[in-house]
């Protein structure tokens, strides 16, 4: 139990009168003070290279994406997000994917799938929305997913940074 | 027009005073009572007094009846409703005897009044101002009628006193029974309490 | 341009002056959420129109589309003409608020009010004393006990303090002679003749709190009190029955301010100015009537709500005493010819 004991009050805050003055003054001055407000879809928030937003296919300067249909994507996913059927293809990679969805509403944003790709096709990009008026429309097919490397290039270095702290050996740091 | 209106409102009024004793719920009994002050206030307007309408409206519309309002609000309707599922009870011969006699008093006073009617008497002052002036109003109020209207006013007080006196005895009545009894269940709990809480941190 | 028949007069000053109480109303809807907005370091709404300014509108256009609700076991007579009685008194109360002197527009000589009563300013509290019968019924008629509380707080709060606002309004007009608000607000245009509010500041004080308990306003908003009673009288209300009682509370707002204005600021005088013509007066009345407006929604979104015991005990043993001595000293003073 807890006994808190009242301040007595001075005679100025019993006439209420000089306290509501106080008030009064305090949120006069507040209605000139810099609003906090963000005026959303004109003014998005700020994102970065670090901000996991939706995962995305990286175009490669050669107008091809770098995915072989490994699956190691679809496999990481905790959110059974990601399908992927493979097919072959005449370049020296020989495999790519006939089909790469991702269900972007099943896709919770956990990067995991940038993490297990061994080719570094796919990459967490700054999208953040996502509205449409169907469930369907937003399962997102290869077409969607592509994004040029410029686009993402913020991101893919970051990644390499991160990577690289864990590379070298803990004797040369 | 002005008597046309006249008697029009005049109907409502004593159809709104039927209705104050004849409805079943004391809040249209309430409403009714208004509506009835309203229209008496507006046949003091059609006959010229702006200022007796409006005072009529600002005091008994304005504060009595929201007074009313409020008592009927707090009252329990169930007893009520048992009034009227014995509506012998509630007509019984003495009732019926004491609301003939106030009723005929009434009637006797009102006789009384109208044989004693002034004519042609007005005041001067009234009668140079409008019968609806402040001054000649103001006048009459604290000079000639001083005594109805202070005598007026201590039978208001004594009432009120009254209506005190009798509301605590019941409430102070009842003290002794369940409330008395709520009090030490509270002081017990009170009294438990630390130790309980002791118990815990233990 | 002719002469037109007075009714004519009449009806057109009455559509305009209520159109423009209505567009007052509206845009205090609007109001409250932006200064509400600035005072929380927001922006408020500014989406519909510029500024937002047709919001009013957009909300209008919503509440007719809403739903009509009864409650199972309400009185759907008295339910269903809650709404309307709480608008209509203040709606009718500013048929008498001088707004300024007389004009001539058109070719027609007229004063700018709905209509001139010599007992006007008893006509305003009488008139207006009767929206909180809306109140009170549609907290009772809804079956409701949270409605219930709230229209038992209203009676007992207007029964509490309009005795102080009518004998602060006394003292003016004690000083002023005259019942008729033209005639208060004309006694202050004199240029030697300083404004109610600096000779009686004690009544303009008490005046100036009653209004905010008179309108059911925080800090005395007790017939509402969101955090206790859900929404108080109002809580079972939806539709545009419910937006009624709003344009009740705004127009019993807008229609105190223009009371304050004509009682204790002169109306639409300008200091140093005596000879200004009719629409610098009509803009002046409007400026203080607005700077009033202001003060509600400042005060709203400043003061925390009182207790209900201390409503009663500010009530009762505060205003009234000083209300009541406030009236015998101007008395006093008139009688010694100080005034």
């Amino acid at each position: 139990m807890v006994i808190v004991k009242r301040r007595e009050l001075s005679l100025a805050e019993k006439l209420y009168l000089p306290e509501i003055g106080r008030a009064l003054s305090l949120s006069l001055r507040a209605m000139f003070r810099k609003r906090v407000t963000r005026q959303y879809p004109e003014e998005p928030l700020p994102t970065n290279e670090v901000t996991r937003g939706q995962p995305r296919l990286v175009v490669k300067d050669d107008g091809n994406i770098a995915c072989v249909s490994c699956g190691m994507c679809e496999v990481a996913c905790p959110a059974y997000a990601i399908t992927i059927d493979g097919g072959e293809t005449d370049r020296a990679i020989e495999r790519e994917p006939v089909r790469f969805d991702i269900d972007m509403l099943r896709c919770i944003l956990c990067g995991f799938c940038e993490e297990a790709c061994p080719k570094d096709a796919i990459f967490m990009s700054n999208e953040l929305e996502l509205a449409d008026f169907s469930r369907q429309a937003l399962v997102y097919d290869i077409e969607k997913l592509k994004r040029p490397r410029s686009a993402l290039q913020k991101r893919i270095d970051y990644v390499y940074r991160l990577n690289d702290r864990w590379r070298k050996p803990s004797s040369t740091r | 027009m002005a008597e046309t209106l006249f008697y029009a409102l005049a109907l409502a009024a004593v159809g709104f005073s039927v209705g104050v004793i004849s409805a079943r719920s004391p809040m249209i009994s309430v409403l009714s009572l208004l509506g009835a002050f309203v229209c008496l206030a507006l046949v003091y307007l059609l006959a010229g007094f702006q200022f007796l309408a409006a005072a009529q409206v600002l005091v008994y519309a304005g504060a009595i009846m929201v007074l009313f309002l409020f008592v009927v609000m707090l009252l329990n309707l169930t007893d009520l409703a048992k009034v009227a599922e014995h509506p012998t009870r509630a007509l019984g011969l003495p009732r019926v005897a004491l609301a003939g006699a106030s009723a005929g008093v009434l009637g006797v006073l009102a006789l009384l009044a109208s044989a004693n009617v002034p004519s042609g008497s007005a005041d001067p002052a009234m009668v140079a101002q409008g019968f609806d002036g402040l001054e000649p109003i103001a006048v009459a109020l604290f000079s000639r009628y001083l005594l109805p209207f202070e005598a007026a006013s201590l039978l208001l007080l004594a009432t009120m006193v009254g209506v005190i006196v009798l509301a605590k005895r019941q409430r102070g009545a009842a003290a002794s029974g369940p409330a008395k009894e709520a009090a030490a269940v509270a002081a017990a709990s009170a009294a438990a309490e630390p130790q309980l809480e002791g118990a815990g941190a233990r | 341009m002719p002469t037109l028949p007075l009714w004519a007069v009449w009806v057109i000053k009455a559509a305009v002056i209520y159109g423009a109480l209505l567009g007052v109303a509206a845009l205090m809807s609007l109001a409250e959420r932006k200064v509400s907005a600035w005072i929380q370091y927001r922006i408020g709404p500014n989406r519909v129109g510029p500024f937002g300014l047709l919001q009013p509108l957009a909300d209008g256009v919503k509440f007719i589309f809403k739903e009509e609700l009864i409650p199972d076991g309400a009185n759907p007579f008295l339910f269903r003409i809650a709404p309307a009685l709480a608008a209509l008194p203040a709606m009718l109360a500013i048929a008498v608020i001088p707004f300024a002197g007389e004009v001539e527009l058109f070719g027609q000589r007229t004063n700018l009010s709905v209509t001139d009563l010599p007992i006007s300013s008893l006509y305003v509290l009488a008139v207006g004393g009767l929206g909180i019968y809306g109140i009170i019924l549609g907290g009772w008629s809804s079956n409701s006990k949270y409605s219930l509380l709230g229209g038992l707080r209203a009676a007992a709060q207007m029964v509490s303090y309009e005795l102080s606002l009518i004998l602060s309004i006394l003292a003016v007009v004690a000083l002023s002679g005259s019942l008729d608000l033209r005639v208060i607000a004309d006694a202050q245009q004199a240029p030697d003749v300083l404004w109610n509010v600096a000779r009686q500041p004690l009544a303009f004080l008490l005046f100036v709190v009653c209004m905010f308990a008179e309108t059911n306003r925080h800090p005395f908003d007790f017939a509402e009190s969101e955090p206790e009673l859900v929404g108080g009288f109002h809580t079972e209300y939806s539709s545009m029955r419910f937006a009624l009682f709003f344009l009740g509370e705004y127009c019993a707002m807008t229609v105190m301010s223009c009371l304050a204005t004509v009682l204790f600021l002169g109306g639409g005088a300008i200091p140093f100015w005596p000879e200004a013509p009719w629409w610098a007066a009509l803009a002046c009345f409007l400026a203080k009537m607005s700077a009033f407006l202001f003060l509600y929604l400042w005060v709203r979104w400043t003061l925390p709500r009182f207790r209900f015991d201390q409503l009663m005990n500010l009530g009762w043993k505060v205003m009234l005493p000083l209300a009541l001595l406030n009236l015998f000293a101007t008395a006093a003073l008139i009688a010694l010819e100080v005034y």
